[in-house]
């Protein structure tokens, strides 16, 4: 045999050393298995069904917001939008070349977009495209199998079906920002999110967002779809039923048309809104759309602000709407009585200088309803002349100014009511005498929204009850009345004024309605003093007019309704705010006064 | 020439648990691609066929003979590997496949063989315990020149379980420290020049991945992590037979050929892997006790030869897929996907079992 001539001995004990090793090496990968698939199982069972499981969620719609005859002011539409996925994206850069040829977006903003998502889970898909036209759902639709990551969604879009109608009223939304996922990361979000930014969307947006769905699906590597493995239906916002009658509304709006300014009407027995216009105005519709850059900015550079809820962010002189609360204030500190007199001979002086009536001639002698009527400036510099600013103050508090007034809306401005402890704090000077005289005409520091004059009117024709201004609809229950430390007669007195100044040739008289009893008073705020326009005038250079205010309620027994209007540039009082809030009145009357007593007959 | 009394000798068990590897394996290429496995699966079968044919035809010539024939086949596959390199068709970004209608050859896999023989004449022909530098120098050439050539198609892979081959010879031709000192050096040099000139991108962040396999999940990391999430979430008794989410959903690479042992490891779990373990353990076992009975030198050398050859393949697979070695695309030997493997891996174990079954001298 050949065994005998060879010695194989050591090349076969090499042979079984190498076997051992092998042998070993085995039973240690062994071992490795073992931790791996026994030890740490949990852990690999955890990425397996991440891996294999993809959330979604399923967007719930946005509760409707209606008028108070459920006339639908936010509705919502169905809209297709495309999101993208980044689980499944391994090479970025020809994913964002090929997504943005596709649907022709910009590669670096579609980078951006990405990118600003970034924190959020890999699975949670960033929306990249909203408001697909037909074609594009079309395109997409269509290539699917080449684009696993982009997942395309019908889902509830808001649309105020009315454009530009109430828009400061129902505010728009806007994409959630950084900062608020940031501010409540326990909800959860999803990337381009809408959300309330202004007006009702915002301050009800709680209330109006639903409850989100979820979808939970099976997916394979490359992000297909395998199946769905649980789902819970959305829940839709709750509905909105505002106390605004969008028939006023409409009117309102119409009558601010091509001028800039707000009207504000109420009811002054509960504070609900029947009224809330700002002009110029913008389509909120265009927020839901996105606004390309220079669209955005010819919109905030409008020198009309149209983003600008006037009503309650309009910061105003109240000019004469003021001499009714120096006229409460007077009547309660006794200062005067209603038949208390003062002569206007279209000029007074006082503390050395010379202080004029708006009506050069003069009023002659007149008293408390007269001076009212007629806007008598002399009349209130003599009041002006006996009242402390620190009561005329208080006594302006009292009725509302210079503090929100608790409207259920963002972005409520304060005003001013100026002190001479505001004015030491301020501007570190003391209060001079002079400087009351101007406040007595609603001249001087004295700041007010559209909004306060209206609540302060309410609380005039409630004869001292003042009401919190109120959008949403109220249940009888719920309204918040409080009574003003001022005796009721005082004010009878003060309505009496108000009354003459409608419905006996005073300044209001542009508000008269025939059958209607209407109490009102007018105003204007210069913009510059009067003495510089006169100036300017002779100069032959052009002279801005001043802001028109009118303010009034009716009828003037168990006043229904109070409307104020603001026309910024309008001039006096009487010749353009009047007018405008007599075609409200009417309509009103129209519709629910004329209504109530043919049924009631 | 021919006697009954081989056949009589035929490596029966060896047989059995080759055929038993390769069921497994069936069984589970089904799982792994069960959408398009019928088509996978007949193809399969035809290898087994065709390998099992191979196997008992190369079993009627004696090693000896093919011993004395392994020079000229030697030269003619290294001249089809430097043909493919300049005329082969591109599949799978490499030149490494020759295709015979419906089936599709790796020359690479082959020329293994021929390595195995030709080693095992050459270094037989030295009766000394310890490696002579002549031998060394001539044994690293024979490796050498197919590695070269196999890894320029570029197939790294296939490459590298050539130098388990290599080293086994070392091993059983008696090492000597200077020739570990040239190894040392020479494979510094290549791994340099390698690194800067020769490896591909994708090959170099696989390298990097094995040292740190937590960075970039989503590139080269992807099929790493795939893969031991794959195993890991098998647990002890695994999720079931087709029912493995990672090699259904195909979040699993290469399932059916180089990653088909953690199709195994999800669907079977710990227990699936140790039973594959045990029958590969009394598979080499088998294969290596051939070496003790071996009737001459050459016998010795071509059945360590080969069984280090097996082995090795298996060994590297089942630490790759863990993250223990770079990922190379190296297949299990009988148990993945692919009938130029099956065949030469066939015929590598024919080797041994040719010489177990020659055991005695019938001269």
């Amino acid at each position: 045999m050949a065994r005998i001539y060879e010695d194989l001995s050591r090349i076969i004990k090499r042979s079984k050393a190498t076997l051992y090793l092998l042998i070993l090496i085995l039973f240690l990968l062994l071992l490795f298995y073992w931790k791996i698939q026994v030890l740490d199982h949990e852990k690999y069972w955890k990425m397996a069904e991440a891996n294999r499981l993809r959330e979604l969620t399923i967007l719930a719609p946005r509760g409707l917001i209606l008028d108070r005859q459920r006339v639908v002011l936010a509705d919502n539409s169905p809209g297709f939008k495309v999101s993208l996925i980044r689980e499944g994206i391994k090479d970025y850069q020809s994913v964002i070349d090929r997504i943005s040829s596709l649907l022709e977006i910009d590669k670096e903003e579609l980078k951006n977009r990405i990118e600003r998502y970034r924190f959020l889970p890999a699975f949670e898909p960033v929306v990249i495209k909203d408001n697909l036209r037909l074609d594009e759902v079309a395109l997409i639709e269509a290539r699917k199998e080449e684009f696993p990551e982009l997942r395309l969604e019908v889902e509830p879009k808001r649309f105020y079906p009315f454009d530009q109608a109430a828009a400061h009223l129902l505010g728009y939304l806007q994409e959630v920002s950084v900062d608020e996922i940031k501010a409540n990361p326990e909800r959860r979000w999803h990337g381009g999110e809408m959300v309330g930014k202004a007006g009702l969307e915002k301050q009800y947006n709680d209330y109006l967002t639903g409850q989100d769905g979820k979808l939970v699906e099976m997916v394979d590597s490359l992000g297909y779809s395998r199946g769905e493995v649980n789902r819970i239906e959305p829940q839709k916002g709750k509905d909105l039923i505002l106390a605004i009658d969008f028939d006023l509304q409409k009117r309102a709006e119409e009558l601010l048309q091509d001028k800039e300014g707000a009207i504000v009407a109420l009811d002054p027995r509960s504070g609900e809104c029947l009224v809330w216009a700002s002009s110029p105005a913008f389509d909120p519709n265009r927020f839901i759309t996105r606004f390309s850059p220079g669209e955005w900015l010819s919109i905030i550079n409008d020198p009309g602000k149209p983003l600008e809820n006037r009503v309650i962010r309009g910061l105003y002189s109240p000019g004469s709407i003021f001499k009714i609360v120096m006229a409460l204030t007077a009547l309660d500190t006794g200062v005067i009585t209603e038949n208390t007199t003062f002569y206007c001979s279209g000029t007074v002086e006082i503390y050395g200088k010379e202080f004029s009536c708006w009506f050069k001639p003069g009023h002659g002698s007149l008293n408390l309803p007269e001076a009212i009527k007629n806007s008598c400036n002399v009349y209130f510099y003599n009041l002006g002349k006996r009242i402390n600013i620190n009561t005329i103050a208080s006594h302006a508090r009292l009725l509302g100014l210079g503090q929100k007034t608790g409207v259920d809306m963002p972005g409520e401005k304060e005003g001013l009511v100026p002190s001479s402890d505001w004015k030491r704090k301020v501007l570190g000077q003391a209060w001079f005498p002079g400087e009351t005289i101007s406040v007595a005409i609603g001249q001087g520091p004295l700041l007010v929204t559209p909004l306060q004059i209206a609540a302060m009117t309410a609380c005039v024709a409630n004869r001292g009850i003042s009401i919190i201004p109120k959008l949403v609809k109220t249940k009888e229950g719920e309204v918040e009345r409080k009574k003003v430390d001022l005796a009721p007669d005082i004010f009878e007195k003060v309505i009496e004024g108000m009354w003459r100044s409608v419905n006996d040739g005073g300044t209001g008289h542009g508000a008269y309605q025939p059958g209607f009893d209407i109490c009102g008073k007018t105003g204007s705020t210069q913009i510059v003093s009067r003495e510089t326009a006169e100036r300017l005038a002779q100069k032959g250079g052009e002279v801005k007019k001043a802001h028109s205010w009118f303010t009034g309620f009716a009828p003037r027994t168990n006043p229904q309704i109070v409307v104020t209007v603001l026309i910024e540039y309008g001039g006096m009082g009487g010749q353009t705010a009047a007018p405008i809030a007599g075609e409200i009145f009417k309509m009103y009357r129209e519709k629910y006064v004329r209504q109530k007593n043919i049924s009631g007959n | 020439m021919l006697d009954r009394r081989i056949f009589r000798e035929i490596d029966w068990p060896t047989i059995l648990l080759m055929v038993v590897i390769y069921l497994i394996g069936l069984v589970f290429v089904h799982s792994a691609i069960y959408y398009q496995a019928s088509h996978y699966i007949w193809r399969q079968i035809a290898w087994l066929v065709v390998s099992l044919l191979a196997l008992l035809i190369s079993l009627l010539i004696d090693y000896k003979v093919l011993l004395s024939f392994s020079l000229p086949l030697y030269i003619f596959m290294n001249i089809i590997l430097l043909g493919l390199l300049f005329f082969g068709r591109l599949v799978a970004n490499t030149r490494s496949w020759i295709v015979l209608g419906p089936f599709q050859v790796q020359p690479s896999e082959l020329t293994k063989i021929v390595v195995v023989l030709l080693l095992a004449r050459i270094l037989s022909e030295y009766k000394e315990d310890l490696m002579s530098f002549r031998a060394f120098v001539v044994s690293s050439t024979v490796v050498g020149i197919p590695v070269m050539l196999t890894a320029l198609q570029p197939d790294l892979g296939t490459a590298l379980t050539y130098l388990p081959v290599l080293l086994s010879a070392y091993i059983l031709a008696g090492m000597r420290k200077k020739y570990l000192v040239i190894i040392l050096v020479v494979s510094c040099l290549v791994g340099f020049l390698g690194w800067n000139y020769g490896l591909k991108d994708y090959q170099k962040k696989r390298i990097e991945t094995l040292l740190n396999p937590g960075h970039d999940p989503r590139g080269s990391g992807y099929q790493l992590r795939q893969s031991k999430i794959a195993i890991g979430s098998g647990g002890l008794t695994g999720k079931g037979y087709h029912k493995g989410t990672q090699s259904q959903l195909r979040f699993l690479p290469a399932r059916h050929t180089d990653f088909i042992m953690a199709v195994i490891g999800e669907e079977l779990g710990f227990l699936g892997i140790f039973i594959v373990f045990g029958i590969y353990f009394l598979f080499l076992y088998r294969l290596f006790s051939t070496v003790s009975v071996s009737p001459d030198r050459a016998g010795v050398y071509i059945a360590f030869l080969s069984a280090m050859l097996i082995g090795c393949q298996f060994l590297i697979n089942v630490m790759m897929i863990v993250g223990l070695f770079p990922i190379t695309g190296i297949p299990v030997p009988l148990l993945s996907y692919g009938g130029s493997s099956l065949l030469a891996n066939f015929l590598v174990c024919g080797l041994v079992i040719n010489v177990r079954m020659r055991r005695f001298a019938f001269i």
